[in-house]
């Protein structure tokens, strides 16, 4: 039986979620709300619209998007520009993104076949050949849409091309079985370990996470684990300890890398054109500082024996320089 | 990293490791990155040094045209020639170890009068070379001044130019530099053709006297029964004079060497003085007989191509293939160390950046830098059998390019499935220094195109790069490259305004239907083919007058000899001496043109979004008052090429296939024919400037689509996939059909290819590439924002060189408008 995933995004050429050159599927609906996530857009299973102001050509000059709307007074005008869209109405803007002549309004999610999506995920092959990459999905929650997922991994075996699933682990083992025989390699975050402060800054538990995570090492799958971190939500020493001991002790030190992302203000203009309030607006530090004491965190880590990287890619000798 | 791909191996290393790391991106002000002392000084000295008008050439050359005003104009070639060899002053520089400048000092800039003087007598007058806003050039006093414009009052009515003028007619003239421009034949108009490499392997094997020796035999064994007997005869006489002026001018050198020998305190210099000297005795009386004799030779042969004539991408061939018996033998006799060897690569290399060019403003807006420009290196591929040609010169080559960092040489490797991963690996390791070196070349596909033009498969195997992108087969080919621009925005103007032009309304093509009228996308297409039929008529039929004229003007007896099929003919090069002959005229803008016809086919006849009136309203009111028809043409709604979109790439493919069509098969006067490119190098910007706005929503003056690039404008860039889209889009076309040659550039920001897998990612990258079948391929790794530091703070950034298409040039020499093109490319992220 065959499923439409909801499709936010497909980017390809990605480098970073995954070995070589990669494709890679975001797909729509999370059931976690970090604070700091980046793609705002990513939360709700369904269809969203967002408007970019800075591409708007104005509603004296076109006005097309409310001309097109079934609903009068849901496109927010600020001097002139559609800055908002608001999407808690239930209203179908297709319309309104079908008629914009200049991209101003984007609309997030599409329903995609597993079909559909091979068309894309082919075009690039010859490049996952020769460089060991392949696909990637992500999200949002990925594993949301399990059945999806599965038919589509299912498909790209069968093609060779290699799959690699990047999943909160927020979800029902169940659910984890089912992409489990055709995945190649797994991606997940660690966030934090105290389930308390998880659920303060995630909106859940970090139980079940642990527990798929630790599922997952007795079956010795190939696994990528990231930290987020973030200024005092998850880089106290108490905290980046606790994680050591779980990847050695829980998980039997079974993780290829760990990636430690600084974070980044990362997706504000989203927020914005979503109309959500931003839950990292008062986080303020000093950049490097910060970045001095991300590296101090992956000594930690390597000093303990796990493979721990700052950023997703082995740093040469050279340092990337800036003018 | 996992790779499903096999990978070859090589012996060949350099002196460092194949994956040495030499850093990400420009950095600021080195003058250390040799690690020869000597070279990174005669490097600074080079980068210091004012750029001259010198008169010297000028003077000789008019001197004998005074003097031999009554015998055959080849031998008043001849004569100039010598005369310019046995009096101009000679210069060795401090700590050079190789001899041998273009008859003016390092930097200097000679005057090429047999070609024309009309524009150089009026930019002196009127807009003095020393006021350019770039490309400046400095007459050294006014005394200089005021010789120059005397030696070239006598030219005048003598040149190609002025005989070029009378020849051409209005249909010609109108379209050309003097009329709308649809396509500028500057370049041959005003100065030499060049675009060649020699038979380098030839000339190290007989030398001069061997040369000399075959012209006399073949002099001694001439008919008097042939026709031609008269003109065969000056041919060789020609010849001999030149290379016996070239032994003579050798051994000047010789003598000044010995001489400064006897008066230099450092015992180290005075050595090397010795050396120069004995290598300059035995290369003009014999053949060389060590690799530093061979690149003494090569360095001589080569520049006096250049004091010939002023034609441009005078290259240097295989080099590491005819090179390598030298080094091989040197090895062996443990004459020479590798480090030697690599160090005498790089002064030659420093040296090579030493001729310059006075260009007219017309052909320098087209051609941005003041180098000659275009001397190729070609290094890599594979060899007359079909096996890998890489060896230890291949790396050091490129050692010696990322250790110079400069203009010259334009290293060109060429790929193919069987290039080792060493190989791959350095050459990413320098295109990641960001530097704009190497270009890198697709054997598969320029190989079947050396064979569309007619050569053998062991023929075409051994091609190499001369200029830009253009191919050429050393020793036998006079390919005419970089004949012509064409701007094919124009012609889709032709097309979109029943054959007027936008900015005066003046008729200037057939009036072959307008955007109003078509009733089809297909009557649309018929339209584009007959403007391009009408504009490649009339340029072609230009082209042919042009060469006739440099046949009847300006032979080449000397560059000839070293052609083998010239030495065996008795015809000069300009009479189709050589074995292979073209005329290779490129297309710039056929994005451009792809994204507008994507417009009209979508958005008038299929989409019926606006009629073919309103859209042509909005172009001809250049886009105002018509906001919403302009969002709706850059928007992501209307199929673009680049996007890997079927419907747009095919518009692409038709447009290329169309030029192409339009240019080959068209016969020339040396028993050639002509061969389309589809390259702009930067003379889409000019062109740009000089067009009215077009359907892909580009706004009048902005520049039009590079080389084989995507169109961006003001708006935004119309490729938005990212760089595997791109590709493979590129990749829809036979690059093969343009057997002139197509040109890439690809842009990445410094992080997007960082570290250990940022490199491995750009050679896979690579990899795809060469094997979804492109031609051509160069990088950019810079940011925009280190672009646009180098714009505030030029002096910091002297030495900063980008990738402008063919060629490199110094960034913030480059006219604004060029500069703000590179920095609107796209630029592409994993």
């Amino acid at each position: 039986m065959s499923k439409d995933g909801i499709v936010f995004d497909i980017q390809r050429f990605t480098i970073h979620d995954g070995p070589g050159l990669r494709t890679e599927l975001f797909l729509k609906g999370c059931p976690l709300r970090c604070q700091w996530c980046s793609n705002p857009e990513s939360w709700k299973p369904r269809i969203q619209w967002g408007a970019y102001p800075s591409k708007c050509i104005s509603l004296e000059k076109c006005g097309l998007c409310t001309a097109a709307c079934p609903v009068k007074g849901v496109l927010n005008f600020t001097d002139g520009k559609l800055t908002s869209i608001d999407n808690s109405k239930g209203v179908d803007y297709s319309a309104c993104a079908e008629a914009c002549p200049s991209d101003a309004i984007k609309q997030w999610g599409k329903s995609m076949s597993v079909a559909e999506c091979m068309a894309v995920i082919r075009k690039d092959k010859d490049y996952y050949q020769r460089s060991g990459g392949g696909i990637t999905v992500s999200g949002g929650e990925s594993l949301m849409q399990s059945d999806f997922v599965a038919e589509l991994f299912e498909a790209c075996q069968a093609e060779d091309i290699q799959t690699c699933c990047e999943t909160t682990f927020y979800t029902k083992w169940r659910n984890v079985e089912k992409v489990l025989p055709n995945t190649d390699l797994w991606i997940s975050d660690l966030k934090q370990m105290d389930t308390k402060i998880h659920r303060k800054y995630t909106g859940g538990g970090n139980e079940l996470i642990l527990e798929n995570l630790r599922k997952l090492a007795d079956l010795n799958q190939r696994l990528i684990l990231r930290i987020p971190v973030i200024p005092n939500v998850n880089d106290d020493p108490v905290n980046i300890k606790a994680t050591a001991d779980f990847i050695l002790n829980d998980l039997h030190g079974r993780v290829e890398t760990l990636q430690l992302l600084s974070f980044m203000r990362l997706g504000v203009e989203k927020y914005k054109a979503l109309n959500i309030p931003y839950g990292m607006e008062g986080v303020h530090f000093d950049r490097k500082e910060f970045q001095a004491h991300v590296e101090q965190i992956a000594d930690y880590f390597n000093q303990r024996g796990i493979h721990c990287l700052v950023g997703t890619k082995d740093k040469e000798v050279e340092a990337v320089k800036k003018n | 990293m996992l790779s499903t791909e096999k990978r070859y191996h090589t012996n060949a290393i350099g002196i460092e490791p194949f994956d040495k790391s030499y850093g990400l991106g420009y950095q600021v002000n080195h003058a250390d990155w040799s690690p020869f002392p000597r070279v990174n000084d005669l490097r600074q000295t080079f980068l210091d040094r004012p750029y001259d008008i010198d008169v010297e050439r000028l003077r000789l050359v008019t001197e004998s045209y005074q003097k031999h005003q009554s015998c055959s104009r080849k031998l008043q070639c001849a004569y100039a020639f010598e005369n310019v060899l046995l009096n101009t002053k000679l210069y060795i520089y401090d700590e050079d170890l190789i001899v041998g400048e273009i008859a003016a000092p390092a930097k200097a800039a000679p005057i090429y009068p047999e070609f024309s003087v009309n524009w150089i007598i009026d930019e002196i007058r009127h807009s003095p070379f020393e006021e350019r806003e770039h490309d400046k050039f400095f007459i050294r006093n006014d005394k200089d001044r005021q010789e120059i414009l005397d030696l070239c009052q006598w030219w005048k009515g003598k040149t190609i130019d002025d005989h070029l003028q009378a020849s051409l007619d209005k249909d010609q003239l109108k379209g050309s530099e003097v009329g709308e421009k649809i396509f500028q034949t500057n370049l041959y108009h005003y100065a030499g053709v060049g675009h060649l490499a020699i038979d380098y392997a030839k000339l190290m094997k007989v030398g001069y006297v061997g040369l000399i020796k075959e012209a006399k035999e073949h002099l001694a064994a001439l008919s008097k029964r042939d026709p031609e007997w008269a003109s065969k005869r000056d041919f060789y006489l020609a010849a001999i004079i030149m290379h016996e002026a070239a032994r003579t001018y050798i051994k000047r050198y010789a003598k000044l060497a010995e001489k400064m020998a006897q008066t230099e305190p450092d015992k180290k210099r005075k050595t090397e003085l010795k050396q120069i000297a004995a290598n300059c005795y035995q290369i003009a009386d014999g053949t060389p007989k060590t690799f530093w004799q061979a690149l003494q030779l090569f360095n001589i042969a080569t520049t006096l191509i250049q004091v010939e004539s002023n034609g441009h991408s005078i290259s240097y061939g295989r080099m590491d293939q005819w090179l390598y018996p030298y080094y091989e033998a040197d090895m062996k006799k443990k004459s020479l160390t590798k480090k030697q060897a690599l160090e005498l690569l790089e002064v030659e290399y420093v040296k090579m950046n030493n001729p310059t060019k006075l260009k007219d403003k017309g052909s320098m807006a087209v051609r941005n830098g003041r180098g000659f420009g275009g001397e190729s290196l070609t290094i890599g591929g594979v060899d007359r059998e079909g096996n890998d040609a890489t060896n230890d010169l291949t790396m050091l080559m490129l050692e010696g390019s990322v250790h110079t960092r400069m203009m010259n040489p334009w290293i060109c490797v060429r790929m193919h499935e069987k290039t080792p991963y060493e190989l791959k690996t350095k050459v990413v390791q320098c295109i990641r220094a960001g530097y704009g070196h190497p270009k890198l070349y697709n054997d598969a596909p320029a190989i079947k195109a050396m064979m569309r033009k007619g050569m053998t498969l062991e023929e075409a195997r051994d091609y190499c790069v001369v200029g830009c992108v253009e191919l050429s087969l050393p020793g036998k080919e006079y390919g005419w490259h970089d004949a012509a621009y064409v701007n094919t925005a124009k012609m889709m103007e032709m097309v979109l305004n029943g054959g007027r032009s936008f900015n005066t309304g003046k008729q200037l093509g057939p009036d072959t239907g307008n955007l109003a009228e078509y009733k089809s996308f297909d009557e649309v297409l018929a339209s584009v083919d007959k403007q391009f039929e009408y504009w490649t008529d009339q340029m072609c039929s230009s082209l042919n007058i042009i060469d006739s004229l440099h046949r009847q003007l300006k032979p080449l007896p000397y560059v000839s000899l070293f052609f083998s099929d010239c030495m065996d003919s008795g015809k000069d090069l300009t009479e189709g001496g050589a074995k292979y002959n073209g005329i290779g005229p490129q297309a710039s803008g056929t994005a451009t043109c792809a994204d507008s016809l994507s417009s009209i086919k979508q958005l008038v006849f299929e989409d019926h979004y606006c009629t073919g009136a309103e859209l042509l309203k909005a172009i001809k009111d250049n886009w105002e008052g018509h906001d919403i028809l302009y969002a709706m043409v850059n928007s992501s709604k209307v199929h673009h090429y680049g996007n890997d979109d079927d419907y747009a790439d095919d518009l692409f493919k038709y447009m290329f296939e169309c030029y192409c069509r339009h240019i080959t098969g068209r016969k020339n006067l040396r028993g050639g024919d002509f061969r389309p490119g589809v390259y702009s190098v930067n003379a889409n910007v000019a062109m740009g400037m000089n067009t009215h706005a077009s359907a892909d929503g580009r706004k009048k003056g902005e520049a039009i689509s590079d080389n084989m690039g995507p169109v961006h404008t003001d708006a935004g860039s119309h490729d938005i996939c990212g760089p595997t889209a791109l590709v493979n889009s590129l990749a829809k076309v036979d690059h093969s059909l343009a057997t002139n040659g197509t040109l890439m550039n690809l842009r990445f920001p410094e992080d997007a290819v960082a570290g250990v897998q940022g490199r491995d990612d750009l050679l896979n990258f690579i990899d795809s590439y060469i094997a979804k079948g492109p031609m051509h391929v160069q990088f950019n790794i810079m940011s925009s924002k280190t672009m646009r530091a180098a714009q505030k703070h030029p002096e910091n950034y002297k030495d900063m060189l980008v990738r402008v298409a063919g060629y490199s040039a110094y960034f913030v020499e480059l006219g604004k408008p060029l500069q703000k093109d590179l920095i609107q490319r796209t630029e592409l992220h994993f």
